[in-house]
């Protein structure tokens, strides 16, 4: 069972240039229970998407198309009223700087209650126990409540917003790069609690991320955008173990190893297209060793492949082979 | 190899906000950012300065190319105390030594076209003109923008942020330097274009024989780019040896937990839990005894009392830590 359906979903925004099309027609599914993460480089429309699911854009924004099915409803459909007093309670949102969601005149305690009172109607005196029970359930002291942001380091402060988040039970959680900004411990550590904490209470989760090591550390299903697209979707064994796509192919490999081996890392040169133009064929075609004429010609629609994943490529038939090439950096040199 | 920097005893100490009390006292706190380094660094060596933020190995970089001053201890640069130099001297040594920034996009003035940001360098160190043109053209091919005229006439927004970082690499080329230190220089670049500047790096020590500090948080671009690591912590350095060894043989406990928590983009990766506690801003009022002490699961008694000095346990790997 999904408890989100992406289905075609188009975002759009107004520029000075002209309209970016900056999500373009992404489908995914995310199953009960289960970590997705969704992978891509800046510019990708990971975090347009997002924002589009909480229902948070700005006013050059604009969906375009597609639905958003979540428990029988089409997000897209509901009123800016309804949508509001879905968020929090059923979908919550981790940002990937807690400052920006923390406000830094109120103590962490006060704007923790707040939320339970306002949003989960609960007096202040149980609003006071549960924001308690949340810190200590995030690995955080709750006499630490009574401290105002900026007290907090940054470990501390992602810890708060994944107990704010938590606060009304959601049943959907999306986070946007939430460690990000930390350093590699204290995003261990941060990405453990959250593990832990989505297993036992059974969230299901959107991770988005830049990082392909977070997707294969932390996610069980992973979702690769590019260019606002979805080009390769599956089991996070699948996708990363066997990518189907060259762009994952090469994101595999472009990421030096700690353990070394892994020889020389994979440059893709060139960069992703101008998305207030994008190109009427594969929009990799460009960057893409594996080229072909009929390419250019044609938007590959996501296939099934014999991974059990879908990937958007002309070329899946012969995946093994480009697999092996995309594995050697001079492949993917420009001459 | 002969050493081309060597710093002793180095130390910098930043003043911090004082409390009224502080005041009162007469009291002048400060931040221990770089707190006694003790680092050789051989000619056409690659050292990676690995750390978390707030380590002090950013200030360590500048110190080395003497962009600050040290509030104690020195710095040698082929056998010459930095503190010394001043005029001509100076200025040569301005020539041989090198920064790479992290952000390609405030590293290059963005009225200047490309052309003119690599000229730049070589008019301020009165290189005869006649040689700017082949010199440009050899930086150019060493990042690998062999197509030069392509890229003369281009303005930095022109340019993708990985071509860009290239020419900030290139204009750091363009005098020949000896020594150059890069401070996090693919952090700002998304993953599939950072790959093309770590080779770009990797090449130029191979063909220019470059020395070179490359600062960073990513343990795995530092084992990739540099054969030796040395780890940072709160000012001081922990640990130090060949990069392959650090990684496959790591001493000191903050190490361990390094190279344990760095992610991996495979699936099959322990996830064992950190033998590590607690935060670096926790930890930052601790003087004297090991820095590492409140985060360390093997501290014991000595460790508050006693600083451990750096210990070499296999040859060039050396480590501070009691228990080895």
């Amino acid at each position: 069972m999904s408890v989100l359906s992406v289905q075609d979903l188009e975002v759009y925004y107004k520029t000075d240039r002209g309209v970016a099309q900056a999500v373009r027609g992404a489908s995914f599914e995310v199953p009960e229970g289960q970590v997705v993460g969704v992978v891509g480089e800046s510019g990708c429309g990971k975090t347009t998407l997002a924002r589009a699911i909480i229902g948070v854009m700005p006013k050059t924004a604009r969906i375009a198309g597609g639905r958003l099915m979540f428990q029988g409803v089409d997000l897209l459909g509901l009123s800016p009223r309804e949508m509001a007093s879905r968020r929090w309670r059923d979908i919550a949102f981790i940002p990937q700087s807690a400052m920006n969601s923390l406000d830094p005149v109120y103590r962490v305690g006060t704007q923790m209650a707040e939320v339970l009172v306002e949003r989960g109607g609960m007096d202040k005196r149980a609003a006071r126990r549960r924001a308690a029970e949340l810190f200590d359930m995030v690995g955080l002291d709750p006499g630490r409540l009574r401290d105002f942001p900026h007290q907090y380091s940054g470990g501390m402060r992602q810890r708060a917003a994944i107990a704010l988040a938590l606060a009304l039970e959601p049943r959907l959680v999306i986070a946007d790069e939430p460690v990000t900004a930390l350093d590699v411990i204290i995003q261990r550590q941060v990405l453990d609690t959250f593990k832990e904490l989505q297993g036992r209470l059974g969230l299901s989760v959107i991770l988005i991320t830049h990082d392909i090591s977070v997707v294969a550390y932390a996610s069980d299903r992973v979702v690769v955008m590019y260019a606002g697209e979805v080009i390769e979707s599956g089991a996070t064994a699948e996708v990363l173990g066997r990518p189907f796509h060259p762009y994952t192919m090469g994101l595999c490999k472009a990421f030096p190893e700690l353990h070394g081996g892994g020889g020389t890392l994979v440059p893709i040169e060139g960069s992703p297209p101008d998305l207030i133009a994008p190109p009427e064929g594969c929009s990799f075609a460009d960057r893409c060793p594996f080229v072909e004429p009929e390419c250019r010609t044609a938007r590959p629609p996501l296939v099934d492949v014999a991974s059990g994943s879908l990937a958007a490529c002309r070329r899946t038939s012969e995946a093994e082979e480009l697999r092996v090439l995309a594995g050697e950096a001079g492949t993917w040199l420009r001459s | 190899m002969a050493p081309l920097v060597v710093a002793s005893g180095l130390e910098k100490h930043f003043p911090v906000t004082r409390r009224l009390g502080e005041v009162l006292r007469g009291e002048r706190p400060v931040s221990r950012a770089v707190d006694g380094i003790d680092l050789t660094i051989g000619e056409g060596e690659t050292v990676g300065l690995l750390g978390e933020s707030g380590c002090g190995k950013t200030t360590t970089g500048r110190l080395l190319l003497k962009l600050t001053r040290p509030t104690a201890g020195t710095i040698r640069f082929d056998g010459g105390d930095l503190a010394d130099l001043a005029g001509a001297a100076l200025k040569r040594f301005r020539r041989e030594v090198q920064l790479v920034f992290q952000n390609p996009f405030d590293a290059i003035n963005p009225r200047f076209t490309v052309f003119r940001a690599l000229r730049e360098p070589l008019q301020n160190a009165g290189v005869p003109k006649e040689e700017h043109p082949e010199r440009m053209r050899v930086a150019m091919h060493r990042v690998r923008l062999p197509d030069v005229e392509g890229y003369y006439d281009r303005y930095p927004h022109q340019l993708s942020g990985g071509q860009l970082q290239r020419v900030v690499l290139a204009r750091a080329l363009v005098l020949e330097p000896r020594f150059i230190v890069a401070d996090e220089p693919v952090s700002m670049l998304d993953v599939s274009v950072r790959a093309g500047i770590l080779n770009v790096m990797r090449d130029v020590h191979a063909t220019m024989g470059l020395t070179a500090v490359y600062i960073s948080h990513d343990f795995a671009l530092v084992r990739y780019v540099c054969a030796r690591t040395v780890v940072m912590y709160l000012g001081k350095m922990v640990e130090d040896g060949p990069s392959a060894e650090v990684v496959a043989r790591p001493l000191h406990p903050y190490t361990r937990a390094l190279v344990q928590a760095v992610p991996v983009p495979r699936v099959d990766q322990s996830r064992e839990p950190l033998p590590i506690k607690g935060s670096l801003s926790a930890a930052q009022a601790q003087v004297g005894g090991c820095r590492f002490r409140d985060r360390c699961p093997y501290a014991f008694a000595r460790c508050a009392d006693e600083e451990p000095p750096m210990r070499e346990v296999a040859p060039g790997h050396r480590a501070a830590c009691h228990l080895l």
